[in-house]
């Protein structure tokens, strides 16, 4: 532990040892999205060789079969539509909303803002039900309007959580100058808050991208065939008619998680602060 | 933690000031406020409280897909009685549980393993870090799915290197063994990253006052960084917990609650109930009764960072 704790030189076994641990582990922890990859650049026999092929050519048929169906391509779209105007919402909504909560104390801030906290928090088969049958009753299932509503149930709170956060680091006295100078408050927020909050913005809008990209449920029961989305649409290669299709299953979860996982790099600063909703600072 | 309260503390402090010596020359500021807050509020009552209001409403009463939207008769608690008087709603509890406390101990104790051979100060520990964390940005129902295919009981790598034919999604106590696993392979990496993050804002000096003392390595651990780490143990454990209570995508995609209702999550019973059965009255008692019980982790949660908050 005391290279643990940093008070002591680690010694050359200690490092060997700590550099085997973690091999160890990133071995266990890649190996299942490392074969996986390695499947789907398999041909359809190299797939079921038996013993397993441990080294072949590489063939990227499943990858083009996957990208000329026109409904994964559609699947695609949707996802984006989707996702994006989900983030959209949460953030044009969300953004003034925790600049308030942020800087101006006013009547039922700290409920408003732990229902929010609940609203994040609370399993959404349990607010996918009742909002199905609301849904329904108006002529909204079934569309991607329909989608984007429910994804504000998870960015919108994920959206005022981080962005309260936020405001609350930047000083104060750049808009009170604003304000002695003559500025009303709304073109304080536009002209001197909002430029500042640019970082934060692309931070909360890349988690709530996320979560919306991986969300299975909520699109699962609100789309049809011409408004589903990828990770729906990715059921369905593995609970065809025909059983599995591998090589289906293979390149369109390795395409589907390719956006994800390039997503959470560019915000991995931020990573712990949104998963966390906040409670611990990344 | 110390840089959080100071946050709010100076905060509250500045706040004060700010708003008295500015003088009002817009009238408009004064809806300032209402006018920022007010589309948020009016999106959390159509999404969310409507929603959860109307799903008390239905859980009364008998309604049914072709009724209208509020035809439904009441039927007191009856919905309520026939949840508890089915087992697989019954069963669904006790697995939930089991499920949520076996897939967050294993997370916490690999997670803070992880942590700590993370926060050592080495070389190329960037690297360790961001290849470790992939598995948590796999879309669940992607990583679910693939795990699928490393079980298959005929073409499967893991049937093949443990050169038997186990049917692991087709058998009860494998089945629920297999999507432990997936979880915890998934959901290991968050709570390692946020045990990181604690352990870097640790402050050093008890460490090294303890160190002169002559503390063994394990006492320094047990008696100084883990008492210090509480805090961080604690909101990975409940956001875990919160998390795992819901868990759905994983189950839905390996076993859908099977085989013999093995794998029967209160999410996964709720979503049979209301969109396979369409019995939309018992699904949203279900759905009642699943609030209740994360409404109560919630509200520990909130008691927590509050409590961290004010200090």
């Amino acid at each position: 532990m005391a290279i643990v704790v940093g008070t002591r030189r680690a010694t050359w076994v200690q490092r060997a040892l700590v550099y085997a641990t973690l091999s160890a582990l990133v071995v266990v922890f890649l190996f299942p999205l490392l074969w996986i990859a390695g499947l789907s650049l398999k041909t359809r026999m190299q797939t079921f060789a038996d013993p397993p092929l441990y080294l072949w050519w590489p063939t990227f048929e499943n990858y083009a079969d996957v990208l000329g169906r026109s409904d994964f391509m559609m699947a695609f779209v949707n996802t984006l539509l989707v996702s994006g105007s989900a983030v959209g919402l949460s953030l044009c909504v969300g953004v003034p909303a925790a600049y308030a909560f942020a800087r101006f104390p006013f009547r039922g801030r700290s409920f408003l803002f732990f229902a929010l906290l609940v609203m994040r928090m609370l399993p959404p088969i349990a607010v996918l039900v009742p909002m199905y049958v609301l849904f329904s009753k108006i002529g909204l299932t079934t569309t991607r309007l329909s989608v984007v509503l429910a994804y504000a149930t998870f960015s919108l709170p994920l959206v005022v959580w981080i962005m309260r956060g936020f405001f609350e680091d930047l000083p104060p006295e750049l808009e009170e100058s604003a304000w002695i100078d003559g500025a009303n408050r709304y073109s304080a927020f536009a002209h001197i808050v909002m430029p500042l909050a640019k970082p934060g913005m692309v931070a909360a809008a890349i988690l709530c991208l996320q979560l919306a990209w991986n969300d299975f449920l909520f699109a699962a029961v609100l789309t049809n065939n011409a408004t589903q989305t990828l990770p729906v649409k990715m059921m369905t290669f593995s609970a065809g008619d025909s059983g599995v299709d591998w090589g289906g299953v293979t390149a369109s979860g390795m395409l589907v998680i390719l956006p994800v996982i390039v997503f959470s790099f560019l915000a991995q600063r931020h990573l712990v602060a949104g998963l966390s909703s906040g409670a611990v600072k990344g | 933690m110390g840089k959080a309260a100071t946050r709010v503390m100076s905060l509250s402090a500045r706040a004060m000031p700010s708003a008295a010596p500015v003088r009002r020359r817009f009238s408009a500021d004064r809806w300032f406020v209402p006018v920022t807050v007010l589309p948020t509020f009016v999106v959390m009552v159509a999404i969310f409280g409507l929603p959860l209001l109307f799903s008390l409403y239905l859980s009364f009463t008998g309604w049914s897909p072709n009724q209208a939207l509020l035809g439904g008769a009441y039927v007191g608690l009856a919905n309520y009685e026939d949840l508890f008087a089915d087992p697989v709603f019954v069963g669904s509890l006790g697995i939930t549980f089991g499920y949520t406390a076996a897939a967050v101990s294993a997370q916490l104790a690999a997670g803070l393993g992880i942590a700590l051979l993370l926060n050592i100060d080495l070389p190329y520990m960037r690297t360790f870090r961001t290849a470790l964390v992939i598995p948590m940005m796999i879309t669940p129902i992607v990583g679910a799915l693939c795990w699928k295919l490393l079980l298959d009981p005929s073409h499967g790598v893991v049937n093949h290197w443990i050169g038997a034919q186990i049917i692991w999604l087709g058998r009860p106590d494998t089945a629920m063994l297999a999507v432990w696993v997936v979880n915890v392979w998934q959901s290991t990496p968050y709570v390692a990253l946020i045990l990181l993050a604690g352990l870097r804002s640790l402050p050093s000096e008890p460490r090294e006052a303890a160190a002169i003392d002559g503390a063994s390595r394990w006492q320094m651990f047990l008696h100084i960084t883990l008492p210090l780490l509480k805090p961080y143990i604690l909101v990975a454990l409940l956001l875990r917990t919160i998390f795992e209570f819901r868990a759905f995508d994983n189950i839905y995609a390996m076993t859908g609650g099977g085989p013999a209702d093995s794998t029967m999550v209160l999410s996964m019973f709720t979503y049979l109930a209301s969109f396979v059965r369409f019995d939309f009255a018992l699904g949203a008692a279900a759905s009642w009764m699943m609030l209740l019980m994360s409404m109560g982790l919630c509200l520990v949660f909130i008691a927590l960072i509050r409590r961290r908050d004010a200090h």
